[in-house]
């Protein structure tokens, strides 16, 4: 997440046992209201940090799926945009801030579901089961 | 210190040059992944955790090149991802080889054995194979019973063949450190070159964000581990480094050290946290805000952060760019840093826990 909420001290990060971590938010499935720039800056901030595709509904009415893997900010919306990647196009696209009128996060986040906690459950669920040789598979490249 | 007296000299020389050259910012190692797709699906890891048409992707051989050349580092980590996986990973590797450059193939050495004969030992190249402990440690930590055993065998035969390897192992909280001890003893006996370590660190993309220590507790289990070495151990990084994690010296970030190339671009700041992308390395060292980063930056991403793409720069600068780095350095490599309060330390950890139990890879306590 990019909005750095505290700053630590030399002490603090000294004295850390443990650290606290980010906090991830359940995006899959928001659309996000972008009645503000500031709302629309603060969406495609999260779409960046996103581990899914993405829907960007442009001004122009095309529909983008995308995967957002930067951004760059200034001052205006016109000289921001977003770099993504879209499925079966081997090119890197950009598009301005200022061209984008609707955001969906529409793809699978793929980063749910596996913190290490959802791993140790599951090991032990399937070995009370009597499994054997015990995996987690790799996601399917579809 | 496991690592030939070429290897020594051309960093040795680099960072001499580089210093006299006056340049502030320079790298050391370039880390390529030219993949983001893997064969394990280890929980935690914040590499690999994409869409499907992003893991298909991947570097060229000539983009990979491109990078090498345009960052000029003399070392290159190659990870991912599982590079194995990449088709003509054969051919990078060959190709920066040829560039007498020291390459490092991180792998997870589940098809190492088998892809063995494609690969030519040289100095200049070095398998890494991902191992974070003994057996029941790893097997559980990369989620797959029977990992530990497919990749000794990869490294067994890599060995025999002529091939320089080294283990590479990331510690997590809750690792025993007698266990991590008795893990290097297994490894060395394989006949590797010598052991890679890292403490783990919550970057923000990955998934699991509550099992990372502060950089107290980092101290204390590396001290523990490497306080009271034995003679067979060596170590593949700079014994400064070590220390650093020891708690015996301090250093500061120098993210710039071992720049990041993906199939995205140059990755800001640093291997682990992901601020953007920018499209040449020039632009990486000139536009990226260093100042935000680091310890001192107050930055809480970087709170708990003693990884070696941070601090082993400045640590092998230390060591090659002053007289008293330089004999620190000498002195790391028979030192075998015996300290009372570490065994004392080994023991506890050793003596079992009333009316606990803990899961085989130590994460998990629980009451019996």
């Amino acid at each position: 997440m990019t909005v750095e909420v505290q700053k630590y001290t030399m002490e603090q990060v000294e004295a850390l046992e443990v650290a606290p971590g980010a906090d991830h938010e359940n995006l899959e499935g928001w659309v996000p209201a972008l009645a503000t720039d500031d709302a629309l800056r603060d969406a495609l901030e999260k779409a960046f940090d996103y581990r899914g595709d993405v829907t960007l509904t442009l001004k122009s009415g095309e529909r983008i799926e995308a995967y957002i893997f930067n951004r760059h900010t200034a001052a205006t919306l016109d000289n921001s945009c977003v770099q993504y990647f879209a499925p079966d196009d081997p090119e890197k696209h950009k598009v301005s801030y200022a061209e984008i009128a609707r955001i969906e996060f529409t793809g699978k986040d793929r980063a749910a579901g596996k913190h290490w906690e959802d791993w140790v459950k599951n090991y032990n669920e399937r070995k009370a089961a009597g499994e054997t040789n015990i995996a987690l598979a790799p996601d399917a490249l579809e | 210190m496991a690592i030939p007296i070429s290897q020594m000299w051309t960093v040795s020389t680099y960072v001499l040059k580089n210093r006299l050259a006056g340049r502030k910012r320079f790298s050391l190692t370039l880390m390529l992944e030219p993949l983001f797709r893997c064969s394990l699906a280890c929980a935690g890891c914040g590499k690999v955790q994409y869409p499907p048409h992003i893991l298909k992707r991947q570097l060229t051989p000539e983009e990979c090149f491109a990078a090498v050349e345009e960052c000029g580092a003399p070392m290159v980590a190659i990870p991912g991802g599982e590079p194995l996986l990449h088709p003509q990973i054969t051919e990078i590797v060959n190709g920066l080889v040829a560039r007498k450059k020291y390459v490092y193939l991180c792998t997870n050495a589940l098809e190492l054995k088998h892809r063995l004969p494609e690969f030519t030992p040289s100095k200049y190249l070095t398998f890494s194979v991902h191992l974070d402990g003994q057996r029941e440690h790893h097997d559980f930590g990369v989620c797959r019973d029977g990992a530990y055993d497919i990749a000794i065998e990869g490294i067994k035969e890599a060995v025999r063949r002529g091939f320089r390897v080294t283990t590479n192992a990331t510690f997590f909280d809750g690792v025993d450190p007698n266990n991590a001890r008795a893990f290097f003893d297994e490894v060395m006996a394989m006949g590797v070159e010598g052991i890679i370590l890292s403490p783990g660190y919550s970057y923000d993309k990955a998934p699991d964000q509550h099992h990372f220590m502060g950089r107290a507790r980092v101290r204390r289990l590396f001290r523990a581990i490497l306080s009271n070495r034995k003679p067979t151990w060596k170590f593949n990084m700079s014994p400064l480094f070590l220390e650093f994690l020891m708690g015996d010296r301090n250093y500061e970030c120098v993210p710039w050290g071992m720049p990041t190339y993906n199939i995205f671009g140059w990755q800001k700041p640093c291997y682990l946290l992901q601020d953007g992308f920018v499209d040449s390395y020039k632009e990486l060292l000139e536009t990226t805000d260093w100042e935000k980063y680091g310890v001192p930056s107050g930055n809480p991403k970087c709170a708990n952060c003693m990884v070696s793409c941070g601090y082993e720069t400045p640590a092998v600068i230390d060591g090659f760019t002053t007289w008293k780095g330089f004999l620190a350095m000498a002195r790391g490599n028979f030192n075998k840093y015996p300290d009372s309060q570490a065994l004392k330390q080994l023991s506890e950890a050793a003596a079992p826990a009333e009316q606990t139990e803990q899961c085989c890879c130590c994460h998990e306590e629980t009451k019996s």
